[in-house]
């Protein structure tokens, strides 16, 4: 199960689960309607696959292109080796979990 | 002993096949850091299937076995053209992100975080099986992808 939400008074967005195949269409429609620069919490993301990482590099393609972008906050270890292992860790500015 | 289940070719599925790793991981005793890079490679592999193999129904079996430091997976597609995993080229990571595309992550992904990764095709049984292997004191894959040709393919 995945749960993606902004947080209120513009404190960014959490996500909690996992992002895999089948939640990534769902993932997307939330996603796409995210403007500006936002800081996206990931300390409760338990899981991402390709899809997922799909479903970012759309999105910040996106921000980018309008002068905002996706940071991303409280990185665990198995995150951070997805995003070092393909490259994302150099499109995303990130913060790893402490 | 091997968990083993057969799935329905559906992303639908993926929630299931997550429930075997984490029952098989549990009854065999095998190590949970290792978990989160077998279900990605699970789940990478098998919408592979789902995806690029369209014209048949047939459920894909997942069989999972407990190894000395690990485990071994095991994934058996029916009824299918061949699709070599091992064969795919890696993504230039390098790129800027502009030109970088999702496709192809999945498996150069995996090659990085799976021990060995092999392939065999049946063409009597128009049958393709993957078999990969993840230990605690393993390396990446990069150096072992096997085609197996049809050597035990899919007895």
């Amino acid at each position: 199960m995945l749960a993606i939400d902004f947080v209120p008074d513009g404190g960014g967005i959490t996500i909690v689960g996992r992002l895999d195949a089948a939640e990534a269409p769902r993932a997307q429609s939330f996603f796409d309607r995210v403007e500006g620069t936002v800081t996206l919490d990931c300390s409760r993301l338990e899981y991402i696959s390709s899809a997922g990482l799909g479903v970012l590099l759309k999105t910040q393609k996106r921000l980018l292109a309008s002068g905002g972008k996706i940071r991303l906050t409280g990185v665990n270890s198995h995150l951070q080796d997805i995003l070092g292992y393909s490259g994302f860790d150099q499109i995303f500015e990130v913060e790893r979990a402490r | 002993m091997t968990t083993s289940a057969a799935f329905k070719r559906s992303f639908d599925s993926i929630s299931s096949i997550f429930a075997l790793t984490a029952d098989a991981f549990a009854r065999e005793g095998i190590d949970t850091e290792l978990l989160h890079a077998v279900d990605l490679a699970l789940e990478e592999l098998f919408t592979n299937m789902v995806k690029y193999s369209t014209t048949t129904d047939a459920a894909v079996l997942v069989e999972i076995a407990a190894i000395e430091g690990g485990v071994e997976v095991t994934l058996t597609d029916y009824d299918v053209e061949p699709f070599d995993v091992t064969k795919s080229a890696d993504v230039d990571i390098t790129l800027p992100i502009e030109q970088r595309r999702p496709g192809g992550l999945g498996l150069h992904l995996i090659r990085r975080l799976l021990d060995s990764i092999e392939y065999d095709y049946s063409q009597e049984k128009r049958c393709s099986r993957i078999t990969f292997r993840k230990t605690q004191s393993g390396s990446p894959a990069s150096g072992l992808l096997t085609n197996k040709g049809e050597e035990n393919a899919c007895d």
